[in-house]
C-alpha cells in the first residue's frame, strides 16, 4: 500500500465537491446532515407549537392545517432518522474515523465512496424538493403504511408520496455503497499488528451497523419498489381488493425498521466507548464482552420486528414469540450499559464537554431502554401502542443516539477534523442547555401518553378525555422545553463556526488518547500517515502500571 | 495538561452566552403571543389550505375524490353547509362516504368566525365551468326541471330566501350524486336538516337514474 | 397507576393497569440503581491530583461478578415481567369469553360507523341500527366486535377500555370487551389514516340496561326520533362545543 498519494494542487471544486478523500467526504456528510438537522428541528418547532397552541398561527409557518401537520410530522421523522442520524453517525464518523483509526491512507474504494455521497445528496435534494410539488410532501407517517401510502386518493399527496419513496430508496443505495466500503476497509486495510481485538470499539460498531443495514434493507427495497408500482402503475401488491396484503408492507418495513434502530445505536455507543475511556483514563471494562454482546444484539434484533405490530391484526399468538425476543434483546443491551458504568470505576474522570455528553448518553439512554419494556410486554402495549408514551420512549433512545453521542463525538474529534479546539465553556453551556430541556420535553410526554394521547394528532379538541386542561398544560410545557433546547443550539453553531477561525490551534494529540488518529497532525494531511503505523497493543491501555504516562498509544513500540 | 484546554479567549464567548440566554428567554415570551391579529380575508385564505388537498387550490374540485367544484359558491350556502357538517347534520349517515370525509374537515375550523372567513374566501374564487361528463338528454330534462325552477330559479341561479343554492354551473357528476343521495335518504335524513327535507321529496319525483341524468344534463345548459 | 391518568371502564382495564404498575416498579428500581451507580462513580472517581487511575481490564473473575450478578437479576426480572404480560395478552386477545352481544365496527376516512342488531337481537336483519361516530352499549355485557375497514388501515382505540385493535381492509378482525362503568368515553383512531386522522373521533356510550332499551326504541323508530331530539344531535353539538371552547 502506498504511503503518500502524489498530491497535485486541486481546484476548489475538485477538492471540496469531487474529492475521493475520506475526510472531505466525511465533512460533506456531516454538513449535509447538519443542514437536514436544521430542517428537522424547524419541523419539530412547527408541530410542537401547533400542539401547544392549536388553531393559532405558528410564527414562521402560519396556520397548520390537518394535512400540513401530517406532512410535518412525517418529514420530521424521516429526516431525523434517514437524513440526520444515518449520515452523521455512520457516514460522517465512519468515513472520518475508520481509515484514521485503523492506520491506512483512505477507504478501500474511494470512488465508490464519492458516489455514495453523491447519491445521498441526490436523495436529500429529492426529499426537500418534495415539499414544493403539488399537494406538498408526503403525509402518511414515516412508516408509510399502505393502502394509505399506495393511493393518492387516500393520502392526498400523490407526488409527495412517490418522491418520498424514491428519496428513501436512493438513500438506502448510498448507505449500501458506504457500508460495503466500511466493512471492506476495516477488514482488509488495518495497520500491521492490529488484530481483531485491537480495533477501536467505534470502528467495530460502525462495521457491525453496516452489516446489519445490509442484511435488513434488502426486503424493504423490494417492498419499496412494489409500493412505488402500486402508486404509479396501479398494481395491487398491497391492495386487498386485488389479492394483495397491506400487512406485507408492515412486515417488510419493520424487518428493516427495527434493526435500523440498532444501526444508528451501535455507532453511537461506539463513540461513547471512546469518550468514556479517554476521559476516565480507563481501559474499557470487558472489551471482548462488549463485542460479543453487540453481536448478540445484532442477531436478536432481527427477530423482534413484529413487536411494532402486536395490535396490527397479526395472529395474536405471534405476539407471544415477539414479546419474548423483545425482552431478550434487553439482556445484551443491559449488559453493555453495565459495562460502560463499570468502566468509570477506578478512573480519573475529566469532565470536559465530550465526557459530559458521554455520561449523559448513558444516563438518558437507560431511561429510553427501560421504558421500552412497557412496550415490549404485549399486555401493556395494547394500551400504550401509538400513544405519546411510544414517542417519549423512542426519543429517549434516539436523542441520546443522534444528538448526545453526535455532539460528544464532534466536540471530541473537532480538533482532529479542523485543527482547532472548540471553546469548552460554550460547549458546557450548550450541553446543559440541551440536556436539561430535553428532559423537560419528553417527561411530560410520558404522562400524556399514559393518559392516552394518540400520536399524529394535530388537535385534541374532539377528544374529551384528551382535551383536559392538565394535559394541554403538559403539552405546552413540552413545547417550552423544545424552544429552549432549539435556542441553545445557536450556542453550538456559534461555537462551531467561531472556533473554525478563532479556536486555539490543536496539537496532534490534545486529549492524550491512544488511538491512531491522534498520531497524525490536526487536521490530517492528504494520505493521513507520513509513514504507515504499526500497532503494538489494544486501543484502551490507560493507566498501565509501571509507566510514567497514563496513556500508551497503539503505535508506540514496547 | 488537559485542564489547560479551556483557557484561551474567555470574554467574547461568555458575553455571547449571556446574550443567548437573554434573547432565548425573550424569544420564549414572544413565542406564546400571537403575532398581531390577522384580518378575516387573510385568515380565510390561510384556512382554505385545509380544503386544498381535495377541492384544489382554485376550488374547482376533484371528481376522483368526490370533491365538488366550489369555486365562487355563495358565501351563505358554504357557511350553512359547513355548519351542518360541524353540527353532525350532514356527514353522519352510514352510507355517506364522501360526507364522512368532509365532516372532520369542517370540524377542523376552530371558530364560527373562521367558518365565515373560509366561506367568504370560497365565494371570492372565480367560478370554473367544467364540460359535462355524464350522458343525458337535456331536452327530456327540461320538462323535469320545471319542478326545480320553483326554488332554484329558471336559470339555476338559486334563491337564498328559500335556501336554494345556485346549481347552474355545478359539475353534473356532483349534482347526480347528490340527487341520488337525496333519493336514498343518505342526504336529508337528519330531522334538523330542513332544507334537505324540503329537497328530498323533490328528488323522489325523478323516477329513475335516466331522469336524474337528463335533468342534470339540462342544468348543464343553464347560464345563471 | 394508569387509573390516575385515565379512568378504566372495562373489565380488563385493571389487569393492564396492574401490569403497568408491576413493570414500573421493577424497571424503576433497576433504573434508579443504575443511575445512582453511574452518578456515584462519576463523582467518586472524578479527577484528583495524585490519584492515579486503576488498571482494570474487566476480564478478571472477581470484577466481572459485579456485572454478571446484576445481569442475572435482570434476566429474572425479565421473566417476572414476561409471564404476567403474556397472561394479560392471552386473556384479552387470545380468549373468547361467552359473548352476549355483537357489534360490527367499520373504519373509513374519517369516521367510525357501527352496525348493531335492532330489537330482534340478530345482526344482518332489516331492523339493524346503523350509527356514525356513536356506539351505544350496555354496561356489564360482554360484546364481541367485528372490525372492518372500508379503505385504509385504521386503529380502533377506546383508551378508557384499554382497547386497541387495527382495522385492516380486506379482513374482519374480532375481539371483545366488557364495559363495567356507565359513562361516555372517547373512541380514537390511533393509526394514521390521512388528513382527517386527528378528527376521526367517536364516542362509546355505556348505558344501564333501561337507558339502552330506551335508546334502542328511539333509534329503531325514526318516526319517534323525529318528534324528539334525536341522539345524534347530542354528539354533534357536544363536539362542536368542545371545538369552540
Amino acid at each position: 500500500m502506498s504511503t503518500q498519494v502524489p498530491h497535485a494542487e486541486q481546484g476548489i471544486f475538485q477538492k471540496y465537491f469531487w474529492s475521493t478523500d475520506h475526510k472531505i467526504i466525511a465533512m460533506q456528510y456531516l454538513f449535509t446532515g447538519m443542514a437536514m438537522g436544521l430542517i428537522g428541528g424547524y419541523l419539530a418547532y412547527v408541530f410542537r407549537m401547533q400542539l401547544a397552541f392549536p388553531g393559532h398561527s405558528v410564527p414562521g409557518f402560519g396556520i397548520v392545517t390537518p394535512g400540513e401537520y401530517n406532512t410535518v410530522v412525517t418529514m420530521h421523522g424521516s429526516i431525523m432518522i434517514f437524513w440526520v442520524a444515518m449520515p452523521v453517525l455512520i457516514a460522517a464518523f465512519g468515513n472520518f474515523l475508520i481509515p484514521l483509526m485503523i492506520g491506512c491512507d483512505d477507504m478501500a474504494f474511494p470512488r465508490i465512496n464519492r458516489l455514495s455521497y453523491q447519491i445521498f445528496l441526490l436523495s436529500a435534494v429529492v426529499l426537500v424538493a418534495s415539499f414544493l410539488v403539488k399537494g406538498g410532501a408526503f403525509g402518511g407517517a414515516w412508516t408509510s403504511y399502505p393502502p394509505l401510502s399506495a393511493s393518492g386518493a387516500y393520502n392526498l399527496t400523490p407526488l409527495g408520496a412517490s418522491l418520498w419513496l424514491v428519496a428513501v430508496a436512493l438513500e438506502f443505495v448510498a448507505f449500501l455503497l458506504g457500508g460495503v466500503n466500511f466493512i471492506v476497509t476495516a477488514m482488509n486495510s488495518r495497520a500491521p499488528g492490529m488484530t481483531m481485538y485491537d480495533i477501536p470499539m467505534v470502528v467495530w460498531m460502525i462495521v457491525l451497523a453496516s452489516i446489519m443495514f445490509m442484511a435488513s434493507v434488502g426486503p424493504l427495497i423490494a417492498g419499496a419498489v412494489m409500493l412505488l408500482f402500486d402508486q404509479t402503475l396501479k398494481t395491487g401488491f398491497y391492495d386487498p381488493a386485488r389479492g394483495g396484503d397491506p400487512l406485507l408492507w408492515q412486515h417488510l418495513f419493520w424487518f428493516f425498521g427495527h434493526p435500523e434502530v440498532y444501526v444508528v445505536l451501535l455507532p453511537a455507543i461506539g463513540i461513547v466507548a471512546e469518550l468514556l475511556t479517554v476521559f476516565a483514563r480507563k481501559k474499557l471494562f470487558g472489551y471482548k464482552t462488549i463485542l460479543y454482546t453487540t453481536w448478540a444484539t445484532v442477531i436478536i434484533s432481527f427477530l423482534v420486528w413484529a413487536h411494532h405490530q402486536f395490535v396490527a391484526g397479526i395472529d395474536p399468538r405471534m405476539a407471544n414469540i415477539f414479546s419474548v425476543t423483545t425482552l431478550l434483546v434487553s439482556v445484551p443491551i443491559t449488559e453493555m450499559v453495565f459495562l460502560y458504568i463499570a468502566t468509570l470505576y477506578g478512573g480519573s474522570i475529566r469532565f470536559h464537554t465530550p465526557m459530559l455528553w458521554a455520561v449523559a448518553f448513558v444516563a438518558e439512554f437507560m431511561i429510553g431502554g427501560v421504558t421500552g419494556i412497557f412496550l415490549g410486554a404485549s399486555g401493556t402495549d395494547i394500551y400504550l401502542h401509538d400513544t405519546y408514551f411510544v414517542i417519549a420512549h423512542f426519543h429517549y433512545t434516539f436523542v441520546p443516539i443522534a444528538i448526545f453521542s453526535v455532539f460528544g463525538g464532534l466536540t471530541y474529534w473537532y480538533p482532529k477534523m479542523f485543527g482547532r479546539m472548540l471553546n469548552d465553556t460554550l460547549g458546557k453551556v450548550h450541553f446543559w442547555g440541551t440536556a436539561i430541556p430535553f428532559n423537560l420535553i419528553f417527561i411530560p410526554l410520558f404522562i400524556t401518553g399514559a393518559a392516552g394521547d394518540q400520536r399524529r394528532t394535530y388537535n385534541y379538541a374532539l377528544f374529551a378525555e384528551q382535551s383536559r386542561p392538565v394535559l394541554q398544560h403538559l403539552r405546552m410545557f413540552a413545547t417550552f422545553g423544545l424552544l429552549v433546547m432549539l435556542l441553545f443550539q445557536l450556542v453550538f453553531l456559534f461555537n462551531f463556526f467561531w472556533s473554525l477561525r478563532h479556536g486555539r490551534r490543536a496539537e496532534a494529540n490534545p486529549w492524550m488518547a491512544n488511538t491512531l488518529e491522534w498520531t497524525v497532525p490536526s487536521p490530517p494531511p492528504h494520505g493521513n500517515f507520513a509513514k504507515l503505523p504499526t500497532v503494538y497493543r489494544g486501543p484502551y491501555e490507560y493507566g498501565v502500571p509501571g509507566r510514567i504516562d497514563d496513556y500508551w498509544p497503539q503505535d508506540v513500540p514496547n | 495538561m488537559l485542564a489547560n484546554l479551556t483557557v484561551v479567549p474567555k470574554v467574547a464567548p461568555r458575553r455571547f452566552a449571556l446574550w443567548t440566554l437573554l434573547i432565548s428567554f425573550g424569544g420564549l415570551g414572544l413565542s406564546g403571543c400571537r403575532l398581531g391579529p390577522t384580518d378575516a380575508a387573510t385568515r380565510g385564505k390561510e384556512l382554505f389550505e385545509t380544503c386544498v388537498p381535495c377541492h384544489q387550490p382554485d376550488g374547482s374540485g376533484s371528481p376522483v375524490l368526490g370533491a365538488p367544484n366550489i369555486a365562487g359558491m355563495k358565501e351563505w350556502y358554504v357557511e350553512k353547509q359547513l355548519e351542518k357538517f360541524r353540527d353532525g347534520i350532514r356527514g353522519t349517515h352510514f352510507s355517506d362516504v364522501e360526507g364522512m370525509r368532509m365532516r372532520p374537515m369542517a370540524l377542523s375550523l376552530p371558530t364560527d368566525e373562521d367558518v365565515k372567513a373560509v366561506a367568504h374566501y370560497v365565494e371570492s374564487l372565480p367560478p370554473v365551468r367544467h364540460a359535462s361528463s355524464l350522458p343525458g338528454d337535456p331536452r327530456a330534462g327540461a320538462a323535469l326541471y320545471a319542478t326545480c325552477s320553483a326554488c332554484h330559479g329558471p336559470n339555476g341561479a338559486g334563491n337564498q330566501d328559500l335556501g336554494a343554492p345556485r346549481i347552474g354551473g355545478i359539475d353534473d357528476w356532483y349534482l347526480a350524486t347528490q340527487l341520488r343521495k337525496f333519493k336514498r335518504g343518505v342526504r336529508g335524513a337528519d330531522s334538523r336538516d330542513f332544507d334537505a327535507r324540503l329537497m328530498r321529496p323533490m328528488a323522489l319525483t325523478l323516477a329513475d337514474d335516466d331522469a336524474v341524468r337528463n335533468v342534470v344534463a339540462y342544468i348543464g345548459t343553464l347560464r345563471p | 397507576m394508569l387509573e390516575r391518568y385515565l379512568t378504566g371502564a372495562s373489565t380488563y382495564a385493571h389487569s393492564i393497569d396492574h401490569l403497568f404498575l408491576l413493570i414500573a416498579a421493577l424497571v424503576g428500581f433497576w433504573l434508579i440503581v443504575a443511575e445512582i451507580a453511574l452518578f456515584w462513580l462519576s463523582f467518586k472517581f472524578r479527577r484528583k491530583q495524585g490519584r492515579p487511575t486503576q488498571y482494570v481490564t474487566g476480564e478478571e473473575k472477581h470484577l466481572a461478578r459485579w456485572v454478571t450478578i446484576p445481569h442475572l437479576l435482570v434476566i429474572v426480572c425479565d421473566i417476572v415481567i414476561l409471564v404476567p404480560a403474556l397472561i394479560v395478552w392471552f386473556n384479552i386477545k387470545q380468549t373468547n369469553p361467552p359473548i352476549e352481544q355483537t357489534v360490527r365496527v367499520f373504519g373509513q376516512q374519517w369516521a367510525w360507523s357501527f352496525q348493531q342488531p335492532g330489537p330482534d337481537g340478530i345482526l344482518d336483519t332489516a331492523d339493524d341500527i346503523r350509527t356514525v361516530g356513536e356506539l351505544h352499549v350496555t354496561v356489564n355485557t360482554t360484546y364481541r366486535f367485528e372490525l372492518r375497514s372500508r379503505d385504509v388501515v385504521h386503529s380502533f382505540a377506546v383508551p378508557s377500555f384499554r382497547l386497541k385493535q387495527d382495522a385492516l381492509p380486506g379482513r374482519t378482525i374480532s375481539g371483545w370487551f366488557r364495559p363495567n362503568r356507565v359513562g361516555t368515553y372517547d373512541i380514537q383512531c390511533t393509526q394514521i389514516c390521512g388528513i382527517g386522522h386527528a378528527l376521526m373521533a367517536g364516542r362509546v356510550i355505556v348505558e344501564t340496561p333501561q337507558e339502552h332499551a330506551a335508546w334502542l326504541i328511539r333509534a329503531s323508530n325514526p318516526a319517534l326520533a323525529e318528534r324528539e331530539s334525536p341522539p345524534a344531535s347530542a354528539t354533534g353539538a357536544s363536539i362542536v362545543a368542545e371545538v369552540r371552547r
